[in-house]
């Protein structure tokens, strides 16, 4: 297996242009909460299960407790020492998870074609599209899949992201 | 005469014609041929021979439930046994025939590539019959997504248009497997990549037709004989007549049809057999000869038919010349997708043949020919002869009327018996002309009327499946997803050989140039005991646990008291399972008053974290905990050895090293090598030892910072191996390795981590069953033997070698390794009484011949534990 951004790279000659694919470093915060919404957080995170909110930061929904806050990592913002001021005295759990996940992000109109190769959810746009999010498995790994509006985000446990870029080309490169 | 190329006709491409090699002949047919198509336009009547009896045996049908036309391919994809039917003709084709047993071939050809693919879709049509096309129609002209599939290359109904869009359509597409709520697996054939599809499908339509059902009679074998529909498909489809002189035998009118066609082809059509006494010609068969009420009772000919044999109503015979012998017993609709998803079958007294049965799940509907869409046939099941042993039933299997008689006769009443003793219905045509006739001479034999029991059951796949479509692209290294820590790469240059630890990859051990495993790890374990060794331990699970009330969970998990552990300080845990064995263990930091992390073994990381949501959610929803996988977050260094803090001090740290300000079971927030890191003291080794954790993010330059400032000291990267022998040194237990879910905390020597005083715990009423209690359980300790020789693991252990086989066990070997500090061998074993016998000697019974051992603490070395602080 070579380098995971060369494997990655090499997704858009494989699909002739149809997908191209990066990894984006993000801030990603993992984010439980007893009561929502929380009488003082600072924005609004989603009651609509496999949904997210797009600012000011991105609130996935995870779970009826649990959601995933990303934002690009800057490093302009101490969004962990933010929420724990705002959350004082309420029961949550705030856990920086930066480095848990490798996001990568597809673009290109073959994407979904491409992810069907290994992901049993339903990404046809009757029942998928911008603002959806779903934990589910691509090539039997877990993963969280988010749809934006032009680029459809793949954050997967980094300890899996060389196996996940290794498919994705070799999914990519099937005739 | 034999078969032949028409002139014209067919739906083959003329202007593309096709060499293929068969049987080591160079044959000519077109595209679109078929190899059994192709096989008959050339004048091959014999393809392959019977298995058991050697019978030869010719193109008996046309599709996929032919059950004598075998052959094995041998380019371009290898295929050891496929239905002639089923092949599709391709330039540079070779095959042979192949006599009812594939063989793999002996070089393994580079395989097929092969994929999976995913499709949802809201109507699913099985077939493609203008019935099924017009629902599949119906659905997309709604805005729906439509799915046909056809196992055929071309689609079966022809009275549509198509819109690219509108419907998607499969050919050379099988669906194998039809499942609860419309889960469909098909396997496509139809690019150089195989498919296998799994499809969702919100309604399923089974328009799967029906095939021809033969009738048994003496040499029903011979070649020549083919099914009606099959002969009609191969003037139609292929342009290939089967025989110039045909008679046609039936139980109905749809073999008119075949008689028909091959009137117009040109062929003689000599005698229409048809059992019914009130049979009439149709007008367009004017003139030919029909014997109504006569049967066909054998046929004559070497090997190919010359003669067919009819007996009438009173017994006349006649010896009727032909080269073609059509055959119709009725159809039996092809209902394998419905029975396999549990639907029941009902003889129809009209068709002579079994339809569905019952209500069809909402999702489900079986239209067209398999829903009974037939001509209506009699029940004729077979001629009636003295001898039924050339009366074929099963011909993959070569199994007769008198096979099935026999089994009846020998007290044999279900089909599913007779299927297990005669095997019909087990070959690869799995049953699908001889289940039926197999079901009405078992009901016949019995004296209970036709349908009184149905066919034998159906199971998926409908046809067969490489393994290597099931595969899909997960082969070779991408046989299962493998985990790397951030510092994998690193491993990799330097040389280490790894083992899979679950999915993760860890380094084993790093050989230098030409070292051996043992040299390699000798020289790791010297490192760590008399200078500094360094170790990639981010594979540990790790869990934060967050909340008011994570103490107490906590306490509750594991079987010592964490939530009177102090903010900064480390505490080994074990946890048990409510059988009171060991189940997990790893230490537990507390970050803050309501903040912990709690580390896992690396294969136990999940289960350890399923196991805390599950107690969370289903036990104690009122405890204020919240628990979050953060394993890959942290990757983690362990730097152990004598020299392991003027390490981390030339790497630079801001915290302070110094044993009074940073003891054992402590840690510290700082920094290392200039990024935030969370240093702890903790040894698995019995060394001075520091666990470094890092972002992961930042783990490979954190590595690389202890690796250049350790080179100067001698700085050794050890392995799993390494770890392991040095962890049996100091007599600690894995779980997993000394134990086997059957093994408590008291059977390990770790009656100190038991406390029972704190309250309760998972386990902690096990601990007090009578079999727990026992005082003959087998339990931990050290075992060296005599001769300072290695015991092999898993060795059992005897109390007195008698000599004679077999002796009472006493206990086994867990684990083994040569110790390169004490110079001999160490072995951990579980044994009864084991901390009884310390000093006695014990015994280990081996092929090559016994070792005596004597039993020690399972501690080895460092027994004050004077080495942890440096």
């Amino acid at each position: 297996m070579t380098d995971r951004a060369e494997l990655l790279a090499g997704i858009e000659a494989a699909t002739n242009g149809e997908v191209r694919a990066r990894e984006l470093a993000l801030l990603q915060i993992d984010l439980r909460l007893a009561q929502h919404p929380a009488r003082n957080l600072p924005f609004a995170v989603p009651v609509d299960p496999n949904t997210f909110e797009a600012r000011p930061q991105e609130v996935l929904w995870l779970g009826p407790d649990e959601w995933l806050l990303t934002r690009p990592a800057d490093g302009n913002h101490d969004l962990v020492a933010e929420l724990e001021a705002a959350l004082a005295g309420e029961h949550h759990s705030i856990v920086d998870v930066s480095a848990a996940r490798a996001v990568f992000e597809l673009t290109g109109p073959g994407t979904i074609d491409l992810l069907s190769h290994g992901c049993g959810i339903d990404l046809h746009p009757r029942s998928w599209g911008e603002g959806d999010c779903a934990q589910t498995l691509l090539a039997r790994m877990q993963v969280i899949l988010q749809q934006r509006h032009d680029a459809t985000r793949v954050f997967v446990r980094s300890s899996f992201a060389d196996s996940l870029a290794d498919w994705l080309l070799d999914a990519a490169s099937r005739p | 005469m034999t078969g032949r190329r028409l002139p014209s006709g067919g739906r083959i491409d003329r202007s593309k014609p096709l060499r293929f090699s068969f049987g080591g002949r160079e044959l000519d047919a077109f595209e679109g041929d078929t190899l059994a198509s192709a096989l008959t336009a050339n004048g091959v009547d014999v393809v392959c021979r019977s298995p058991i009896l050697g019978r030869p045996r010719g193109v008996y049908s046309a599709g996929v439930e032919e059950p004598c036309a075998f052959v094995a391919v041998e380019a371009p994809h290898p295929d050891p046994i496929v239905a002639a039917t089923m092949v599709e003709v391709v330039d540079g084709l070779v095959a042979r025939g192949a006599p009812g047993v594939g063989r793999l071939t002996e070089a393994l050809p580079a395989p097929r590539r092969t994929e999976h693919r995913y499709r949802h879709v809201e109507l699913l049509v099985v077939g493609s019959g203008d019935d099924g096309l017009s629902l599949a129609e119906e659905t997309a002209s709604g805005g729906g997504r439509a799915l046909v599939v056809e196992q055929e290359p071309r689609l079966a109904g022809a009275g549509f248009a198509w819109q690219p869009g509108d419907v998607e359509v499969l050919t050379r597409a099988t669906a194998f497997g039809l499942y609860e709520d419309g889960y469909t697996l098909v396997l496509e054939r139809s690019r150089p990549v195989e498919c296998l599809w799994h499809v969702r499908a919100k309604q399923v339509v089974l328009a799967t037709g029906a095939h021809v059902r033969p009738v048994a009679f003496a040499d029903n074998d011979r070649p020549g004989v083919m099914l009606a529909g099959a002969v009609r498909r191969s003037v139609r489809e292929f342009g290939v007549l089967p025989g110039e002189r045909a008679v046609v035998f039936t139980t109905n009118a749809g073999a008119y049809g075949d008689a028909h066609a091959l009137q117009e082809a040109g062929a003689e059509v000599v005698a229409i057999v048809d059992v019914r006494p009130d049979a009439r010609l149709p007008d367009d068969l004017e003139g030919v000869t029909l014997l109504a009420g006569w049967s066909v009772e054998g046929t004559e000919g070497d090997p190919r038919i010359e003669a067919a044999l009819a007996i009438g109503p009173g017994g006349d015979r006649r010896t009727i010349a032909c080269d073609l012998l059509v055959v119709s017993g009725g159809f039996s609709p092809a209902l394998q997708l419905w029975r396999a998803i549990g639907g029941g079958l009902r003889y129809d007294e009209t068709l002579a043949c079994f339809l569905p049965d019952g209500e069809a799940p909402p999702w489900l509907r079986v239209v067209g020919a398999a829903a009974g869409d037939l001509p209506s046939s009699v029940p004729y099941w077979y001629s009636p002869a003295e001898d039924y042993s050339r009366h074929f039933v099963d011909f993959q299997r070569d199994q007769t009327v008198a096979d099935v008689l026999a089994a009846v006769d020998g007290g044999l009443r279900s089909v599913e018996h007779v299927k297990r003793a005669t095997y019909i219905g087990t070959a690869i045509d799995q049953g699908r002309t001889s289940a039926i006739l197999t079901a009405e001479i078992v009901n016949g034999r019995l004296g209970w009327g036709p349908g009184a029991q149905g066919p034998s059951s159906s199971r998926p796949p409908y046809t067969p499946v490489p393994f290597s479509a099931l595969a899909g692209p997960y082969r070779g290294s991408r046989l299962d997803a493998t985990r790397r820590t951030p510092i994998h790469g690193w491993h990799v240059a330097r040389g280490a050989v790894f083992e899979n630890v679950g999915q993760w990859k860890r380094p084993w051990y790093f050989p230098r140039d030409g070292e051996s495993m043992h040299d390699a790890v000798s020289r790791e374990c010297l490192a760590v005991r008399t200078g500094v060794g360094v170790m990639d331990a981010s594979t540990l699970g790790k869990i934060e646990v967050v909340g008011p009330d994570a103490g107490t969970f906590l306490d509750r998990m594991y079987t010592n008291a964490i939530s009177t552990l102090a903010v900064g300080r480390i505490r080994y845990g074990l946890m048990l399972g409510l059988d009171g064995m060991a189940f997990d263990d790893g230490v537990v930091m507390r970050l803050a008053p309501d903040r912990f992390l709690a580390t896992t073994t690396t294969g136990g990381a999940a289960k350890v974290l399923d196991r805390f949501e599950e107690w969370l959610q289903t036990e104690w929803p009122d405890l204020r905990v919240y628990c979050t996988s953060v394993t890959e977050q942290w990757a983690t260094i362990a730097v152990a050895g004598p020299r392991a803090r003027e390490v981390l001090a030339v790497a630079g740290t801001d915290v302070d090293l110094a044993q009074e300000s940073f003891p054992f079971m402590t840690f510290r927030e700082g920094t290392f090598a200039g990024v935030p890191a969370r240093i702890a003291r903790v040894s698995f080794s019995g060394e001075l030892a520091f666990e470094i954790n890092v972002s992961g993010l930042d783990g490979l330059a954190a590595w690389e910072a202890v690796t250049a400032a350790g080179e100067p000291l001698g700085i050794e990267p050890y392995g799993t191996e390494a770890m392991h022998v040095l962890r049996a040194e100091k007599g600690f237990a894995i779980v997993g390795q000394e134990t086997d879910g059957t093994v408590t905390p008291h059977d390990l020597g770790m009656s100190w981590i038991v406390d029972e005083s704190k309250g309760d715990f998972v386990g902690r009423r096990s601990l007090r069953r009578a079999d727990l209690v026992r005082p003959d359980r087998k339990q931990l300790v050290g075992l060296l033997t005599v001769d300072k020789k290695m015991l092999p693991e898993g060795a059992q252990i005897v109390r007195e070698d008698t000599g004679r086989i077999p002796m009472p066990m006493a206990g086994h070997v867990t684990s083994s390794y040569w110790s390169p500090i004490l110079d001999r061998s160490i072995a951990l074993a579980m044994v009864e009484r084991g901390r009884e016998l310390l000093g006695e000697t014990v015994y280990a019974p081996l092929p090559g011949g016994t070792a005596a051992a004597t039993v020690t603490d399972p501690v080895f070395y460092d027994k004050e534990n004077a080495r942890r602080d440096g």
